[in-house]
């Protein structure tokens, strides 16, 4: 499994090495803090990013998800991803914003630490996840590299799944 | 109306649809003549409209239908070749139906539109000799044409078509009729109102620019070219006769109906949603701005426009309610053939009597109601009616009956399924179930008549001796039981033995917005649909017993077991519930409840919202909704939550002991006071007053922030200062807070203000304050009455 992934993860390096730089090769993301680290997702994943609000608890579910809070009308998802990514639970500051995240019907809104800044990168400075983490079950969409500091680009997908 | 005009109606409502979509047919068979598909859709409505217009004696309609579906079998089984004349008299035939069809909209008669020459025409193409006997609809009851109207019009159809003489003949035959039928007429004494257009269906400037009589066929081309226009002035012609028609005479009235994407309905419905969660917000808020503003002119306003706006938006709601109303005869109305099946099949004697049958529900809710109350009809007579001979011995007439009737009650739809068959036996009842092992012998013991009846409703049980075609596979009445608690509707079962059983189904009128019961506990607010809900009782905690691990308590006759809803829920306990709490008595199918909660809110109508799929399927929670305030409420799931109660044991009631150990101070700082005043000058002097002390000082600027200092849990406060006079929350109200928190109940609070009467120091007492210091004061007061009431160690001096 590992051998075939490493192969389509080489023929894509191959490709983004052999086209010429065009816009098409530049991706936008957004990044931002959650503990220690910079993380990204891509800019059109985005649908908002809001201050923090009152949410309602939501009972029968796993702590990092903190219950339901209302945009606008809709009732969403909130999940904590301190608490998701194994870190204690930080008490909400002025830098603290939700993340609303959408792909398809599935919305969720998401509570980081801080924002950082809109990222364009080149494709080619976006290196692999590390093999260590199972390639299907990482959350991790691969590494990004840019003026001396590191981003770890999230899949969009995996984030909003249910995984309770 | 009597049956038989309902019956007319219907057909000519499904006859006009038909033809709608006829005319795109015909358009596209112009360009496709071959098209089989088409053709056999044609032919469908010809056979459709013979069928009815046999049925309700349209001899005239059913004469021309019947050659039209002659000729169109054999096209569409490939024996007649469609040339343009076939397509030609087709078209011809399709017209001259629709003018019938309009003919008797108006006149409740299909006389006064000669159809002859056409069917001899559909009939010579079907290879017959073109001979036949036309039959003359009888004189119409309700005579419409005016003595004027010249006669032509209405044969326009086959003028192109007929020879000189025979149009000749026409005229003349025509005209007798037409003078016989004045004369019926002037009889009748019916005024004849301005003239009423008949639906020419044949296109008029053709006859005009060609007057003489064309050769049997016309030509093709320039018919089927016509045809669409011929059909639009048809369509007009039809509108016209719909706006002429109610001022003259009082012919068939027609349904004005659109049909209607239930998409489009399901959308309205849900911006309506998110008006009446608009409304509620401006209710809320309006609320708060008379208080703040009280007594303002504004607000006289303010009020008119809020109350109208609110009136509007349930009226609006109702209407598109309305909208989405369907008679829930729909459903009843396939029980008598059924009930006439089974009672041969079971060789029974079985009558139905229904009643009620325009009692109206959601569309939803009517599709799902069919199938659980087909099980119970069809166990009431295998289970419930017994055979004839049985029935005589036991005294009874020999048939027995169902009745099925349909009710509103309230906010909901009651239907009440009756027999007068044997009954339930609540001892057989248990023996077969204790049998099945679905309950315990120790169980059955304690269950009572009501309970016992609801074991039909448990999965695996089945009280027929024989299991028949009909029932008795035991997997009926736990479908029935899931679909109506589906729909949040309660099931009552009462049943006598040798008298007959009564099951009723309460179901709420509709799915999306439903009044609910909003209940509070500790810091938390649910939704209980109110369909759900019995009664509330308000209890002190010693009527409460543990009976086998399980909480209950004594409700009037019955015993009713309790569960908190903190416990299902998970509520963290922060608060001090008091002495009292409240019982919301949950019914759902035929079990009950009781639900302990902290505090009742109110009943609030509210929209359902989904949680999104990440949130799908939560057990107990049946959706969200959005309150007044803008924040989000849980719904409960009553059949989820009484399913989740069993499994809860009981410690509803059980105090949380742990106050918290108090740690040991080591030195001065671990002491924490916080001050609570709006004046920044006042918390100066106590800061200063204090300081020397070496305590650590917290402030806050009035009563809600202190609040919010307390509830985040950072600090282990050991006293408070708090001021009475304060914008936001007062000294008073903060008090009253703080003591509600189980962990702060013995925080000394001191009242530290200007205020010296007698009363206020009373209210300072009422709301939990242990010492009350008036300003001005001398700082080594304040400090020796902290000391004492934090138990400051001296050694720290």
């Amino acid at each position: 499994m590992s051998d075939k992934l490493k192969q389509i993860i080489n023929k894509q390096g191959e490709q983004q090495i052999g086209s010429t730089e065009h816009s098409a090769d530049i991706v936008q993301l957004v990044g931002f803090i959650i503990g220690e680290e910079e993380y990204a997702v891509p800019i059109l994943t985005i649908q908002e990013i809001i201050k923090p609000i009152r949410w309602t608890r939501v009972p029968q579910t796993p702590a990092y998800v903190l219950g339901v809070f209302n945009l606008r009308g809709s009732v969403i998802p909130l999940i904590d991803l301190r608490t998701k990514f194994g870190l204690r639970p930080l008490k909400h500051s002025d830098e603290t914003r939700f993340f609303v995240l959408k792909q398809g019907d599935e919305v969720a809104g998401f509570v980081i630490d801080r924002l950082t800044m809109a990222i364009r990168i080149k494709k080619s400075d976006i290196g692999a996840a590390p093999d260590t983490i199972a390639a299907d079950d990482s959350m991790i969409a691969g590494v990004g590299k840019q003026a001396g500091r590191i981003l770890t680009i999230l899949k969009v997908d995996k984030l909003l799944a249910r995984d309770f | 109306m009597d049956e038989f005009q309902e019956i007319l109606q219907d057909f000519l409502v499904e006859s006009f649809e038909l033809i709608e979509q006829l005319d795109q047919d015909l358009v596209e068979l112009e360009s496709r003549p071959d098209d089989l598909e088409l053709l056999n859709g044609i032919f469908r409505v010809a056979h459709t409209v013979k069928g009815a217009s046999s049925f309700l004696n349209f001899d005239v309609l059913t004469h021309l239908t019947h050659h039209m579906e002659d000729v169109l079998n054999k096209a569409r089984h490939g024996e007649l070749a469609i040339t343009a004349e076939v397509m030609d008299v087709v078209l011809e035939s399709i017209d001259l139906m629709k003018s019938l069809l309009s003919r008797i909209r108006d006149t409740s008669s299909d006389g006064g539109i000669e159809v002859g020459e056409c069917v001899k025409r559909l009939d010579k193409i079907s290879g017959g000799s073109g001979d036949v006997h036309t039959p003359v609809a009888a004189a119409p009851i309700v005579e419409e044409k005016p003595v004027e109207e010249p006669k032509v019009n209405q044969d326009e159809p086959d003028y192109d078509s007929m020879g000189a003489d025979e149009v000749e003949a026409e005229i003349e035959r025509l005209l007798k009729e037409r003078q016989d039928q004045d004369k019926a007429k002037r009889a009748a004494k019916i005024a004849a109102g301005e003239s009423v257009p008949e639906a020419p269906p044949e296109p008029m400037d053709e006859v005009e620019s060609k007057p003489a009589p064309k050769p049997v066929p016309a030509p093709a081309p320039v018919a089927v070219q016509a045809s669409p226009r011929a059909m639009a002035k048809a369509k007009q012609d039809e509108d016209d006769a719909k706006a002429a028609a109610p001022a003259t005479r009082a012919p068939t009235v027609v349904e004005q109906t659109i049909r209607v994407d239930v998409k489009r309905l399901d959308h309205l419905m849900n911006l309506i949603g998110e008006l009446v969660l608009a409304k509620n917000r401006l209710i809320k808020i309006n609320v708060d701005v008379e208080e703040r503003y009280e007594g303002e002119e504004f607000l006289e306003e303010l009020n008119q426009v809020v109350s109208i706006v609110s009136l509007v938006t349930t009226d609006l709601q109702i209407a598109v309610m309305k909208t989405r109303m369907l008679p829930i005869g729909k459903v009843f109305n396939k029980f008598p053939r059924m009930i006439r099946d089974l009672s041969r099949e079971l060789n029974k004697k079985i009558e139905l009597e229904i009643s009620g049958e325009d009692t109206e529900l959601d569309k939803s809710i009517v599709e799902e109601i069919g199938d659980p109350l087909v099980h119970i009809i069809r166990n009431s007579c295998d289970h419930g009616v017994e055979t004839p001979d049985i029935r005589l011995a036991a005294g009874k007439t020999e048939s027995g009956t169902i009745t099925l009737k349909a009710y509103n009650e309230g906010n909901a739809i009651v239907i009440q399924i009756d027999d007068d068959g044997k009954g339930l036996d609540p001892e057989m009842l248990k023996n077969k179930s204790v049998e099945k092992g679905i309950i315990t012998e120790a169980e059955a013991d304690v269950l009572s008549d009501k309970e016992a009846f609801a074991l039909i409703f448990k999965p695996g049980f089945s009280t027929a001796a024989a299991v028949t075609s009909v029932s008795g596979r035991g997997v009926g009445m736990d479908v029935v039981k899931t679909n109506i608690e589906k729909l949040n509707g309660i099931i009552d079962i009462e049943s006598e033995i040798g008298v007959g059983t009564s099951m009723k189904l309460k179901i709420p009128l509709t799915l999306a917005i439903i009044q609910a019961l909003l209940v509070g506990v500790q810091e938390e607010h649910y939704a209980i649909p109110l369909a759900s809900v019995l009664e509330t009782v308000r209890i002190s905690k010693d009527e409460i017993y543990t009976v086998e691990n399980r909480s209950v308590m004594r409700l009037r006759d019955d015993v009713l077991s309790l569960v908190h809803i903190g416990d299902i829920f998970e509520v963290e306990r922060i608060l001090d519930s008091g002495e009292h709490a409240y019982v919301v008595v949950l019914g759902l199918g035929s079990s009950k409840l009781g639900l302990i909660v902290d505090t009742l809110v109110g009943q609030e109508e509210i929209v359902i919202k989904s949680m999104g799929d990440y949130l799908k399927g939560i057990e107990g929670i049946a959706g969200a909704t959005i309150r007044g305030d803008g924040g989000v409420t849980l719904i409960v799931d009553v059949a989820a939550l009484m399913q989740i109660a069993k499994g809860v044991k009981a410690k509803a009631m059980v105090e949380d002991t742990s106050a918290g150990s108090k740690r040991e101070k080591s030195r001065a700082s671990d002491y924490k006071v916080m001050i609570v005043d709006d004046s920044k000058t006042d918390r100066m002097i106590m800061r200063k007053a204090l300081e020397s002390l070496g305590v650590t000082i917290v402030e806050a600027g009035d009563g809600q922030e202190a609040l919010n200092v307390l509830k985040q849990g950072d600090h282990n406060f050991d006293a408070m200062l708090i001021d009475i006079e304060m914008p936001r929350m007062d000294g008073y109200t903060l008090a009253g807070e703080i003591k509600k928190y189980n962990k702060y109940k013995n925080l000394p609070l001191i009242a530290v203000t200007s205020r010296t009467g007698k009363s206020d120091r009373m209210r300072g007492v009422e709301s939990g304050m242990v010492e009350y210091i008036t300003k001005p004061y001398s700082a080594d007061y304040l400090s020796s009455v902290v000391q004492r009431n934090v138990n400051f160690k001296s050694e720290f001096l």
